[in-house]
């Protein structure tokens, strides 16, 4: 058996040597991805935070909420999309608005509900914008160039049906009360200065 | 206030706690994915923390601080129930725990809420979106394992019917349980058991486990009177082996 | 935590000929003006493939980084330091999940980059192959494996790659903590009882040459290639982030009382460079290629909890759902 320092690993009971290498599987075990988005404050916009994989969007939730938003003073509100849910429209550079580049006009059809994100800088995150009501995912970027004025380029914009998107309810914002408590996982609480002092003056 | 009924139940929420996050914390890196094994850690510091605070409580009652009553006891000090002391194993058993053990820790906070005992009341209040998470998680997963493939229902069956004694023992009677309801400081663990059996019968019946009938179970009990399984002593031994190394020294 | 010293794969002159030179010049430009490229972008193929690589190698350090603190999760002394190292490794593992999302926007999937890492395919930090001995090894670790690991991270956080940046600039917050959280253990340790002081001594001691190891050899062996810098894949040379450290945190050590065991170390106080001992070149490549005290040992840990978790993982996937590259 491998002996280790960890007494953990020791548990685990190691073979010296493997006999075999790892059994390969004919199909990776890989879970789907979904986006998770958010809220650090009430009113302000949802960012785009990363993704978790996950079997389903419950569980892509329980993970999110974990993986991003964990630590920090406050949180108030989370959601995931499944990624496959996501429209996503054409890339642009330097300056280019993306939208400049959506022609048509808006349907009018508001039978659909849709949520926008816009990225406003290459290199940061996807910010919620809002919401517009129109018939499909194209329509719905008419929609949105027709609703949402902008002062600066947008580069990328998502797209979710809002059907699609798991939210943390209202009466859940509980589930981060206790992120100030955990000021171990914050470098402010790790102050020694006094003790270098104190161990210097008594070295001099 | 009948404060050793209290400093009773302080003791015994405080361990349980202690071990069953310590237990948990085993997993860091060991996961079966790397999300879950995020969030497993994450429930794991909340009761460890949890239980630092309790431990607090019990201080400002007299009792020694926080880091001597954890790091300085010995098993048969120590008032937890066996449940949260037996290995890890895989992750069937692990799980089911957390899910046995923490559905408890959910209603037993709920009804503190309410507690004549106002600092307990209070932490019981201010924890409740961490005791939600945690039983949000396990049963989610319970569900999910539950009725999935043949090799996790039967992982997880075994692994119910190997806890369920030793998660009975969560409620083993103390000396003090009538005064404390009669003090309107906990109702009781008879209350909380049979709360707990009702959640539990909830969430199992949405899978395709099976619970045996409880009264054919006989509850593995001792831990809450300091008697305990071979494998509390190793645990809290590998737990203080540095800081028993100069437990004066600031570490 | 990871320090650099990348292997990145050897290059063909002929490696863009094939390109689009008009696509090229435009990703370029791109580059030239400070956007980053995000992942539906045309990018030359030998950019995805050093990302990729750069990027896994940086995850696989994580999560077998997270090894060598997880050797005293158990054992931690006090409430506070229990906490904060059951945090501190569990930050490990989250890094490892955000920098294997960033390589996957690049089309390498998660679990084959798993895959790559147990069956010794791709490579991580050479400097979680060494083994942690002693609570106070722990400590180095936190305080001066994170510091070194900031220096390549807060560089490579300006690089051109969003999703890479993305991930590093939340790693490099949690960094703080790790950074403060260890030098507060270190300086306990140091100013605290003769035992203390000599278990942290022991610990800098064993350490030091790993972690001279851990920034990759000096620029003048190692080969990287000026288009990656172009680029902005490979951002600070080897050499700089070593000096960089040094500059930072030796007189942090001395004024602690601590010794660093290379009697040559010392600034240059003409060119402002550090000189110190040159570190055994080939020890380093004996344990990056298999041969160091862990190696085996971080491999099987990790080869044991994806075989253990595999009957979990096949539980939960839905025959239906189908695996889609993360978008950013």
């Amino acid at each position: 058996m491998l002996k280790s320092l960890d007494p953990r690993v020791n548990r685990l009971n190691l073979p010296e040597q493997f006999e075999a290498p790892m059994a390969s599987i004919e199909a990776l075990d890989q879970f789907e991805t979904y986006q998770a988005f958010v809220q650090l404050k009430e009113g302000k916009p949802f960012e785009h935070a990363g993704i978790v994989h996950a079997p389903n969007e419950e569980m892509a939730f329980l993970f999110a909420k974990e993986q991003y938003t964990r630590r920090g003073m406050i949180c108030n509100a989370l959601c995931v999309v499944k990624t496959e849910s996501i429209m996503v429209s054409e890339i642009t550079d330097n300056g280019q608005d993306v939208y400049d580049s959506f022609s048509g006009s808006f349907s009018e059809d508001d039978s659909a509900s849709f949520e926008i994100f816009h990225l406003l800088k290459r290199g940061k995150q996807h910010k919620y914008i809002g919401n517009v009501k129109a018939k499909d995912f194209e329509d719905a970027l008419l929609a949105s160039k027709q609703l949402y004025p902008r002062t600066k380029p947008v580069y990328n914009v998502w797209v979710v049906r809002s059907e699609d998107i798991l939210m943390s309810e209202p009466e859940d914002a509980d589930l981060w009360n206790t992120l100030k408590e955990k000021q171990y996982r914050e470098a402010i609480a790790y102050k020694a200065a006094d003790k270098i002092k104190a161990f210097k003056e008594e070295q001099a | 206030m009948n404060t050793e009924g209290i400093k009773d139940l302080l003791y015994k929420m405080a361990d349980d706690q202690l071990i069953i996050g310590h237990r948990n914390s085993e997993w860091t890196g060991f996961g079966p994915l790397l999300e879950e094994d995020i969030a497993f850690s994450s429930m794991a510091q909340d009761k460890v923390g949890q239980s630092y605070q309790l431990y607090n409580i019990l201080n400002e009652l007299g009792e020694a601080d926080p880091d001597t009553i954890a790091f300085m006891r010995n098993a048969d000090q120590f008032h937890n129930c066996q449940l949260v002391e037996l290995p890890n194993g895989e992750y069937d058993f692990s799980l089911v725990r957390h899910f046995l053990f923490d559905t408890a820790e959910l209603l037993r906070f709920q009804m503190l809420s309410n507690s004549s005992f106002e600092p307990l009341a209070n932490l019981s209040r201010k924890i409740k979106g961490e005791t939600k998470y945690h039983s949000m998680h396990a049963n989610i997963w319970i569900k999910q394992l539950g009725s999935a493939t043949e090799e996790s229902i039967s992982r997880l069956q075994s692994a119910l019917e190997y806890a369920l004694p030793f998660a009975l023992g969560i409620f083993e009677p103390s000396s003090h349980e009538q005064d404390l309801i009669n003090e309107g400081i906990f109702e009781g663990e008879d209350a909380l058991k049979n709360k707990w059996i009702e959640v539990i019968t909830a969430v199992i019946n949405e899978t395709r486990l099976s619970l045996p009938d409880f009264k054919s179970i006989t509850p593995v009990y001792g831990g809450r009177m300091g008697k305990h399984t071979e494998h509390l002593q190793p645990l809290l031994e590998e737990m203080s082996e540095v800081f028993k190394v100069d437990p004066t020294s600031d570490w | 935590m990871y320090g650099g010293g990348n292997v990145f794969e050897t290059m063909k002159a002929t490696a863009l000929a094939d390109e689009d030179p008009v696509k090229l010049a435009e990703f370029e430009a791109r580059i030239d003006r400070g956007e980053k490229i995000e992942p539906t972008d045309w990018m030359p193929q030998l950019y995805r493939k050093q990302l990729i690589r750069m990027i896994e190698q940086h995850a696989h350090s994580e999560i077998i980084g997270a090894l060598p603190e997880g050797t005293w999760i158990t054992r931690a002394p006090g409430f506070k330091r229990k906490l904060a190292l059951m945090a501190k490794v569990q930050d490990e593992v989250g890094h490892g999940q955000l920098l294997y999302s960033a390589a996957e926007t690049l089309g390498k999937s998660r679990e084959q980059m798993i895959q790559d890492l147990i069956s010794g395919k791709s490579k991580y930090s050479n400097i979680f192959n060494y083994p942690a001995f002693t609570w106070a090894d722990s400590c180095f670790i936190s305080w001066l494996v994170d510091a070194g690991a900031i220096v390549n991270q807060v560089a490579n956080s300006k690089g051109s790659y969003g999703p890479y940046c993305r991930a590093l600039e939340r790693i490099c917050a949690e960094e703080s903590f790790h950074l403060k959280y260890g030098h507060h253990c270190v300086i306990h340790l140091a100013t605290g009882t003769k035992k203390q002081r000599e278990m942290m001594q022991a610990a800098v001691n064993r350490w030091w040459a790993p972690m001279m190891h851990f920034f990759g050899p000096s620029d003048k062996i190692s080969v990287h290639s000026e288009i990656l810098m172009r680029w902005k894949v490979k951002m600070a040379s080897n050499d700089e982030c070593r000096q960089q450290f040094l500059d930072m945190y030796v007189p942090k050590i001395w004024e602690l009382g601590l010794t660093i065991p290379d009697e040559k170390l010392k600034k240059n106080q003409e060119t402002g460079q550090w000189e110190f001992t040159e570190p055994d070149w080939e020890e380093f490549k004996r344990v990056i290629n298999g041969d160091g005290p862990c190696n085996k040992e971080r491999l099987a840990v990790r080869r044991i909890a994806e075989e253990r978790g595999r009957w979990v993982r096949q539980a939960l996937l839905a025959p239906k759902s189908k695996y889609v590259t993360p978008l950013a």
